[in-house]
């Protein structure tokens, strides 16, 4: 409770300045605003790293009883290729293959209620909120067509089959804790403060987070926030991740040399004995 | 628990380090390299196959430069024919990576990965069953060994090319070496073995070398085709964990001098009765969960260089 509390209070402190600053030219008030931080902005993967867990707090000024909070974070996008496993002579056999271009490495969505119980289906959709919302393009399975006289209708070629791999990729991810809903995740704690937790499995893939804050109002999100965080390899991990990948050649002959070297010592020691 | 940079997972660091040593430890006592062990439980334990494979060819080349330092030093190798089986081996280990990059594109890498391995321990756990259950059971009738029956001339004698091994006391064509390095390379790079447990029966039942050679000659064409094969990987797929290959390369070292102690107190055939049943053992688990309905039946596979 402390620990939240101070933290946010800043924050409050920090979006009151500016308005309460300039009183020749008052500025259109919006009606809500919201101010976000993270406890890390950089998350740095070494030897020992299992996993993380940050807090993600925050004020919203203007909240009012009955509006909600969510809170998305969405990690580095990577292409995926799903292949559905078939059966073939008693084994099973990875088969058809949907390419998936620029799948979020990483889905976390946290509000303060169930979202279907205070955001409307569209608002979800167009925002992206929520595990059935994920943005999922197939585009070698997608054909654009005018369908009941309505334009531009996304078409999968392969029909309904595109539900159950979409479906798969939420459930993968799912599993090894990458994708993750928790309603009732997001806590208010008073007078606008808010908190959340950000849990970051082991395989946590590395690059640039984007954390999104929405204040919703009657099934709309009347204000967006943005604050993002890093998950970068460091301190020893890094350095060979970035030699093995910039270069390998020298590399491959490091990792020889080293076998080779304690091979020998081995030997050595064998033989004192 | 360690994170493993390249293979991107969290493992505990002590589960590790005493798989090095259970595994170093059938090694000495066997005198196997044990990658057709290491390699499947690394893959059972979440490391992509792909760097499973890659990173225990570094750790053969650490546990095979030991052991052919050893039959070195007793001149119980047979380095021109070594040297042999190395040209067939780099051709090996080439196409072998090659192919793997093929399979890891088409996303079907585990599927042959697994498919080997089933095939060969299938076959070779067999057959060493057999073989030292036999020999058990005749130990116990205190029957004498069957007499070897002279070698009759097979199709390898028909080959051009000959040249005369000294060590081995052959006089025979290069084909048959350079197509078992071939073969060897290929295993090597595609399943993460030292291919041994190939090589082995092949130079003492096809090229018919003295068995005191043999491990020698093996050991020494291992670590050159291994060290080749790692290199390649890195090269090629960036697939190798320096990390992981160390923890595997220190529990294996000490293992493997614990195992080569105690297997000084056992006898020979039950020694090869248990190494087959592991074999088989391993076998079967792959087997099982190539047959089994698996707990998804759909698979995501990263698209690598985006």
């Amino acid at each position: 409770m402390m620990r939240a509390s101070l933290p946010a209070l800043a924050l409050m402190a920090a979006l009151a300045a500016p308005a309460s600053g300039h009183d020749t030219d008052p500025p259109v008030q919006p009606e809500a605003q919201i101010a976000a931080a993270l406890t890390e902005d950089v998350v740095e993967i070494r030897s020992t790293f299992a996993g993380a867990e940050l807090v993600l707090y925050g004020a919203a000024v203007g909240l009012e009883p009955g509006d909600d909070i969510a809170v998305v974070v969405r990690g580095p996008v990577r292409d995926l290729r799903v292949m559905r496993r078939q059966r073939v002579l008693g084994v099973w056999v990875n088969s058809d293959p949907v390419f998936f271009e620029g799948v979020e490495g990483y889905y976390a969505v946290a509000s303060t209620r169930p979202l279907a119980e205070f955001a409307t289906f569209s608002a979800l959709r167009r925002n992206r909120i929520g595990m059935e919302h994920v943005r999922l393009s197939a585009p070698d399975t997608e054909r654009i067509e005018t369908r009941f006289g309505v334009p531009g209708v996304v078409v999968s070629d392969i029909g309904a089959a595109i539900v159950d791999y979409r479906a798969a990729v939420v459930r993968n991810k799912a599993r090894s804790g990458l994708y993750v809903e928790a309603s009732g995740g997001v806590e208010v704690l008073e007078a606008g403060l808010f908190r959340a937790r950000v849990v970051l499995p082991p395989a946590t893939p590395t690059g640039v987070y984007d954390a999104d804050v929405y204040l919703f109002r009657d099934g709309v999100p009347i204000a967006v926030r943005r604050t993002s965080l890093e998950v970068v390899k460091a301190g020893a991990e890094r350095a060979i991740y970035d030699l093995a990948h910039e270069r390998p050649l020298a590399y491959g002959l490091l990792a020889v040399l080293l076998a080779v070297l304690s091979g020998w010592l081995a030997s050595v020691v064998m033989r004192r004995n | 628990m360690v994170y493993l940079p390249i293979a991107e997972v969290s493992l505990n660091l002590f589960l590790l380090l005493g798989l090095g040593l259970g595994v170093g430890f059938l090694s000495g006592l066997f005198g196997v390299g044990g990658g057709f062990l290491m390699t499947p439980i690394l893959m059972f334990l979440g490391v992509p196959p792909a760097v499973a494979v890659s990173t225990q060819t570094n750790q053969i080349v650490a546990s095979s430069m030991s052991g052919a330092i050893a039959h070195f030093r007793r001149r119980s190798l047979d380095v021109k024919m070594g040297v042999i089986l190395i040209i067939g081996g780099v051709f090996g280990s080439v196409a072998g990576v090659q192919i793997f990059a093929l399979l890891q594109a088409s996303g079907q890498i585990d599927l042959v990965i697994a498919l080997c391995y089933v095939g060969f321990l299938g076959v070779i756990g067999a057959l060493m069953l057999a073989e030292s259950v036999s020999a058990i059971v005749r130990r116990a009738r205190a029957s004498a060994p069957p007499r070897p029956v002279r070698r009759k001339r097979t199709f390898i004698d028909a080959l051009p090319f000959k040249t005369r091994f000294a060590v081995s006391g052959l006089y025979m064509s290069v084909i048959p070496p350079l197509a078992l390095g071939f073969l060897v390379g290929v295993l090597a790079a595609l399943m993460g073995v030292g291919g041994g447990f190939i090589a082995v029966p092949a130079m003492i039942y096809l090229l018919r070398m003295p068995t005191n050679v043999v491990i020698g000659t093996s050991l020494f064409q291992i670590l050159f085709v291994t060290a080749l094969t790692t290199v390649l990987h890195a090269a090629r797929n960036q697939t190798v964990d320096i990390v992981l290959a160390a923890i595997l390369i220190v529990g294996g070292v000490v293992g493997a001098q614990l195992g080569a102690r105690y297997g000084q107190k056992v006898r020979a055939e039950e020694l090869r009765a248990g190494l087959a049943l592991i074999v088989v053992a391993v076998c079967l688990k792959l087997a099982w969960d190539l047959a089994a309905e698996p707990s998804d039946l759909y698979v995501l596979i990263e698209v690598r260089g985006s």
